[in-house]
């Protein structure tokens, strides 16, 4: 079985975010990126996979850009196959990463497609469903636990309150992953390096990325601090909280 | 013009509060427009349709009723191909990703994700984004046909709620190439506490750093007889079971009192506590979103504030 | 003396012996060839003079343990001369009339009396050390229950052998001196140039001539018998550190103790198994005394946990003597993680260095672990903790998970603005660190080394986001390539800028700055703080305008007087503020680790620690008398200013940086942060004035 994974990266959350001069998107010169945290997800449970048997091929993708190559070759120091990068083209949204994605995919005869069930910055929607929805695959979001067997997928999505639904897919299918079975395994540096010298990158073209989710950004803005927390000086303070709303 | 059209969303045969939430904001929004505002049912659901009064009428699709990613997407793109609505509601849920996104791209429909509010314009519709994290509002404007994924707990679920019976609409829908097939559901283990019925709960986020170091939340919970909660990335990493998880895919809790320590505040979080009658905050970041929704706040370093603050109890 | 078929008995001994021997000593020297390679060639003459200098002098003994050192000279002192002793016994045997007894020759008087002062030295010696192992049972010898042991070991291995080598020196000795007195006693009962052969010589006194003639034989049998037979031992028992030892010390790194190897293999880093350590590392499974020295000074074992660099050392020996021959024909693909160390014990070391520093033989027990650590950070095996601060260090270049862009935040509150080094020229950058730059304690110290600074007049910059991580602790938990990303842009960040010095307060980030980058390209000038400071002290350029009249006590911080001598900066600054330094019994080179160092500050405590090695230091501190514990490293700042609070000495032991008393002493007019020390002359201070008035 051949598992394709869909990497993106995004604005470490860590940073302070400011918008930029046009108001409309963030100022990102001065921030870092890194590889959006379900992504990751999506990369283990492949990996995983793979390890126990049920795969036999992972391959790691991205979009061409700053930080790309360091995401691929992490990707195969995991354990990942094979990483292939999109060129020629820039995506502005989930809808042009899809389409170029899919066009990628299409031809390729993957069995599974991973990645995060979401990311930070992905206000038209989310790049599972979308691809599924352009390669008209079957697909389920918010997925946290899958095992093989034959050509079927048995898969376990998330509901609230800690509930999950038990699914059967029909493969090839695309999977929005939530959480692998285990954390995100950590790459050492030395190993990334290593596979730097020893592994190469795939470059395929995105191709037509399509007219994009036909919506754009009208403005931008932290949200309003306006009626926030009030905020409390010392422990004594926090006491006299808890008192009067009866804590203690 | 076309209706505003709410997904319902059901869960072993009741309506999920996501579904008062969305009404309330449609019927606001057809009022202000003079449209009309049509709620879609699955399943058996349309026999609780009196629920649905704030809606003008329901369409029922008919269909299963367990949640099937791709006969309710099919259904709903059956029926949107059919209204031509203005706008399209639907929960930014593990089940309404699913559909939103299938039904728009399929439709070539604009769809706008993690909405907190929707307000009508001279031709279209506003639609503000909380996005990175929480971290910043994107403002989106669409005209025509868009499909916008509501935040749960964005808006009031009591103004989706009305004593009238709606007109109930049978409709005939796709059901979907039958790839995917649901299996059962699967409750969660017997828990050791049920943290929904909790009065106060101490929670502890990433802000906490290790295992070893929730001991000291713990020790304050025991001090005010309180329960523990966490954010999602502590059950990720297993320093914490499930039960004791607040949020989109984890509880959805309403305590008198609810501590949250070294929690930044995403909507995924927010979603599960903003209904906590007193949300007290302790995060070392005074940018934290958190401080957006809670009531009280200390951008102190939470090991302090805590040790400190057992110390005096004590 | 012998007859003519003891002479020949001896010499087909002798043959027999020496043939197995060389089988034996064939093996130690093939386990050895066994590690990996490393380069040790250099100067090797003036390595063997400087070694046996060192032997002879004992000087690398004395580290620790004085008494039992003591003990120790008798019988190296002793042995040594005995090596004489055994050629005379041979010319005895097989010269007629050879004898040193009863001669005119005052070298052979001479011979006599030191062989006989140092005879009795020895058995003295020996009883002590063997009474020390079987009677006194010091617990230092004993090592904690959760510490992996061979089984050979278990099953009483140390005390086998030491039994066997104590009874063969006491019986090899003990029947030459018999033998001596023997001879007196057949000769004329006394002789003042063997003064206690002469006095047991009357308990022969009254045996026949044949008797005695067959004491002579006998005795002479038991103590060259026995040491022929022993030399074929030696592979088999510590013991053998008489003649490894020298060749451990001569062999030993004389590169930097700063300046970690680097990794001769990228591809597969560290070591795995045995074979995989470069092969001094096996030479000290040799050389080893398995005199538990090392652990005593361990921060890891003295707190309880699972480490003990004596026991993986031991286990290492046990496990080549197990293995034999199958060790070098292809069996040695044993994990040490199996059979020598634990993975938890791995985990837990704080890379202080006092295991090598007290060794007297020479051995780096430390180097085994941070090889076994590259190679499991390779395979991404380490505790889950420590991945996400490597990744936090890989994102922002900072273990705090903070944004980089925050990294001079704590300079915001001062009243005066820094100097952006990377824009503006300046005479010394200030490496700042992750600690003093993001962990909240640590911040008034650093923001108190700025106004220091700014008050004197230095023109002084920092890097503000351009600087990461110097990497010290990334690098001593194996992982080398993130260690090297950082150097990389590091460097490039220090290029970018112009200045004559560089200064850090962290001990771990001058280390390495001095150490490790010029290795890598990055060839700069650094100095400790505590240097800059007493440097401006002695210029005038700090004004100290009042004496401050307290004892403290200064506790070393590992990274900068073991590893890197400064020892003397620190303590002449806090004299010059008036400060009476009282030293706590393990100081300079003995300095006792605060626990923070090899990655343990980003680790949660262990769970079989019984106390963690920074309270232990502040008892050590209370025992001396004083109120007031000094530091120099802001690693040791927030260990220590929570170690005050959890051992309960809050109220009685304020933790202050050096540059709380170079403030103090200054007596700016007005001061922002308000502190008065009071004299600990004056009346008692209450605990309640002390820790409001120094304002921690």
């Amino acid at each position: 079985m051949k598992i394709a994974v869909m990497l993106k990266q995004g604005p470490d959350l860590v940073e302070d975010l400011e918008v930029d001069a046009s108001g409309k998107a963030l100022a990102s010169d001065d921030i870092k990126f890194k590889l959006n945290e379900f992504d990751d997800h999506a990369l283990e449970e492949a990996i995983l996979l793979k390890e126990s048997g049920a795969a036999d091929e992972v391959v790691a993708m991205a979009v061409e850009g700053k930080g790309a190559d360091k995401i691929l070759f992490t990707a195969i120091a995991k354990g990942a196959d094979k990483a292939v990068k999109l060129n020629g083209g820039n995506p502005q949204d989930s809808h042009q990463l899809g389409k170029a994605f899919a066009n990628a995919l299409g031809s390729e005869g993957f069995d599974m497609v991973f990645t995060g069930v979401q990311s930070v910055d992905d206000r038209d929607g989310q790049l599972g469903p979308i691809v599924a929805s352009y390669l008209d695959t079957p697909c389920v979001s918010v997925v946290s636990g899958v095992s093989v067997s034959g050509g079927t997928a048995a898969v376990y999505k998330e509901y609230s309150g800690g509930m999950m639904g038990e699914f059967e897919v029909d493969m090839p299918a695309v999977l929005g992953i939530q959480a692998a079975k285990q954390a995100p395994r950590y790459a050492p540096v030395s190993k990334i390096r290593q596979v730097q010298e020893t592994a190469s990158i795939e470059e395929v073209s995105m191709g037509d990325l399509g007219s994009g989710s036909r919506s754009s950004v009208a403005s931008m803005a932290p949200p309003a601090k306006g009626s926030g927390a009030e905020m409390l000086d010392d422990v004594e303070e926090l006491i006299e909280v808890l008192k009067d709303k009866g804590v203690i | 013009m076309g209706d505003i059209l709410v997904i319902t969303e059901h869960l072993k045969g009741e309506f999920q509060d996501i579904t008062f939430e969305m009404l309330g904001k449609a019927k606001d929004l057809a009022g202000e427009s003079g449209r009309q505002c049509v709620a879609i049912t699955f399943g058996s659901m349309n026999g609780k349709s009196d629920e649905l009064g704030v809606a003008d009428s329901v369409i029922s699709v008919g269909g299963s009723d367990d949640y099937n990613p791709e006969s309710y997407a099919a259904a709903v793109q059956s029926v949107v191909s059919a209204k031509s609505p203005s706008l399209v509601l639907v929960g930014s849920t593990s089940m309404g990703m699913d559909i939103a996104n299938s039904v728009a791209t399929a439709l070539d429909m604009p769809t706008v994700s993690y909405c907190v509010d929707v307000s009508a314009g001279s031709s279209g519709f506003s639609c503000t984004s909380s996005m990175y994290g929480g971290k910043m509002n994107v403002v989106t404007n669409v005209d025509g046909s868009a499909l916008v994924m509501v935040l749960a707990g964005a808006f009031n679920a009591d103004e989706g709620k009305s004593a009238e019976s709606p007109a109930v609409e049978d409709f005939v829908a796709e059901s979907g190439a039958g790839k995917i097939r649901f299996k059962q559901l699967i409750e969660p283990e017997a828990a050791d506490v049920d943290i929904t019925q909790s009065d106060i709960l101490v929670a502890v986020g990433r802000g906490i750093g290790s295992k070893d170091d929730i001991k000291l939340a713990e020790e304050l919970a025991d001090i005010l007889v309180a329960d523990l909660a966490c954010s999602r990335p502590l059950v990720d990493a297993g320093w914490m079971s499930k039960e004791h998880q607040v949020g989109k895919s984890g509880m959805k809790v309403k305590p008198k009192v609810y501590i949250a320590l070294g929690i930044s505040g995403a909507p995924e979080h927010i979603e599960g506590m903003k209904s906590s009658s007193t949300i007290i905050a302790i995060n070392s970041d005074k940018n934290a979103p958190i401080f957006d929704v809670a009531h009280y706040g200390m951008a102190e370093d939470l090991f302090d504030v805590v040790e400190e603050l057992v110390e005096e109890l004590e | 003396m012998l007859s003519p078929n003891e002479r020949i008995v001896f010499i087909l001994l002798v043959v027999v012996c020496g043939i197995l021997a060389f089988q034996g000593f064939n093996r130690v020297f093939k386990t050895v060839r066994c590690g990996a390679d490393a380069d040790r060639s250099d100067n090797l003459i003036g390595r063997f003079i400087t070694a046996l200098f060192d032997v002879f002098l004992q000087k690398s003994i004395k580290n620790a343990r004085p008494i039992v050192s003591l003990f120790h000279s008798f019988i190296f002192y002793a042995f040594s001369f005995y090596l004489l002793v055994n050629v005379n016994d041979v010319l005895e045997a097989y010269v007629d009339g050879w004898t040193t007894l009863g001669s005119d020759n005052i070298l052979a008087n001479l011979f006599n009396l030191f062989a006989d002062i140092f005879s009795v030295l020895v058995l003295v010696g020996m009883v002590f050390f063997l009474y020390r192992r079987f009677v006194q049972k010091p617990k230092v010898m004993e090592f904690n229950a959760n510490v992996k042991l061979h089984p050979g070991v278990s099953a009483g291995g140390l005390k086998k052998d030491s039994l066997i080598v104590g009874i063969f020196i006491l019986v090899h000795v003990g029947s030459r001196w018999l033998g001596t007195a023997i001879h007196l006693a057949d000769n004329g009962n006394t002789d003042k140039w063997l003064p206690t052969a002469s006095i047991i010589s009357g308990l022969f006194s009254d045996w026949s001539p044949a008797a005695l003639e067959t004491g002579i034989h006998v005795t002479w049998w038991l103590a060259m018998g026995l040491i022929v037979l022993f030399i074929p031992y030696f592979p088999r028992t510590k013991h053998i550190h008489i003649m490894v030892a020298p060749v451990n010390l001569a062999l030993g790194r004389k590169t930097h103790r700063g300046a970690m190897d680097g990794v001769s293999n990228p591809a597969s880093p560290g070591a795995r198994t045995l074979s995989d350590l470069p092969w001094p590392q096996v030479l000290d499974s040799w050389a080893c005394i398995m005199c538990t020295r090392c652990h005593e000074v361990c921060p890891a074992h003295e707190s309880g946990t699972s480490l003990s660099p004596s026991a993986m050392e031991i286990n290492k020996r046990y496990f080549i003597n197990e293995q034999g021959n199958s060790l070098f024909n292809g069996a040695a693909d044993t994990a040490l993680l199996d059979y020598a160390i634990s993975d938890d014990a791995v985990w837990s070391c704080t890379t202080c260095y006092a295991c090598v520093q007290v060794c007297p033989v020479g051995n780096e027990p430390m180097m085994d672990i941070l090889e076994l650590r590259r190679n499991e950070v390779y395979d991404a095996k380490m505790p889950d903790e420590l991945a996400d601060v490597l990744r936090s260090l890989d994102e922002q270049g900072n273990s705090f998970n903070e944004s980089a862009r925050r990294r001079s935040r704590w300079s915001r509150t001062l009243d005066f603005k820094l100097k952006d080094a990377t824009k503006d020229p300046v005479k010394y950058l200030w490496y700042v660190g992750d600690f003093a730059s993001f962990n909240q304690i640590c911040q008034d110290t650093t923001r108190k080394v700025a106004e220091v600074l700014m008050v004197a007049g230095v023109d002084f910059g920092i890097m503000g986001k351009k600087e990461k991580s110097a990497g010290n602790d990334v690098r001593r938990v194996g992982e080398e390539g993130l260690f090297e990303v950082l150097v990389e842009q590091n460097i490039e960040s220090i290029e970018s800028c112009e200045f004559e010095e560089i200064f850090t307060t962290d001990p771990h980030t001058f280390n390495t700055l001095k150490n490790e980058y010029p290795e890598k390209g990055g060839n700069f000038p650094v100095k400790h703080y505590s240097t800059l400071l007493l440097e401006l002290i002695k210029n005038g350029d700090i004004k100290l305008n009042k004496k401050l009249d307290i004892k403290a006590t200064y506790h070393d911080p590992c990274y900068l007087g073991r590893y890197n001598g400064i020892y003397d900066d620190p303590r002449q600054v806090m004299k010059l503020c008036g400060v009476e330094l009282v030293e706590m019994p393990r100081n300079k080179e003995n300095s006792f680790c605060c626990g923070a160092g090899g990655g343990q500050i980003w680790l949660p405590d262990h769970d079989d620690m019984v106390q963690r090695p920074s309270e232990n230091r502040i008892e050590e501190a209370v025992s001396v008398g004083v109120n007031h514990f000094t530091v120099a490293c802001p690693k040791d700042m927030t260990m220590y200013s929570d170690a005050a609070k959890t051992s309960g000495n809050e109220d009685n032991m304020a933790v202050n940086d050096i540059v709380d008393f170079v403030l103090e002493a200054m007596d700016l007019p007005e001061q922002p942060m308000d502190e008065t020390f009071s004299s600990d002359t004056e009346e008692a201070v209450s605990p309640d004035t002390l820790s409001e008035e120094l304002n921690l």
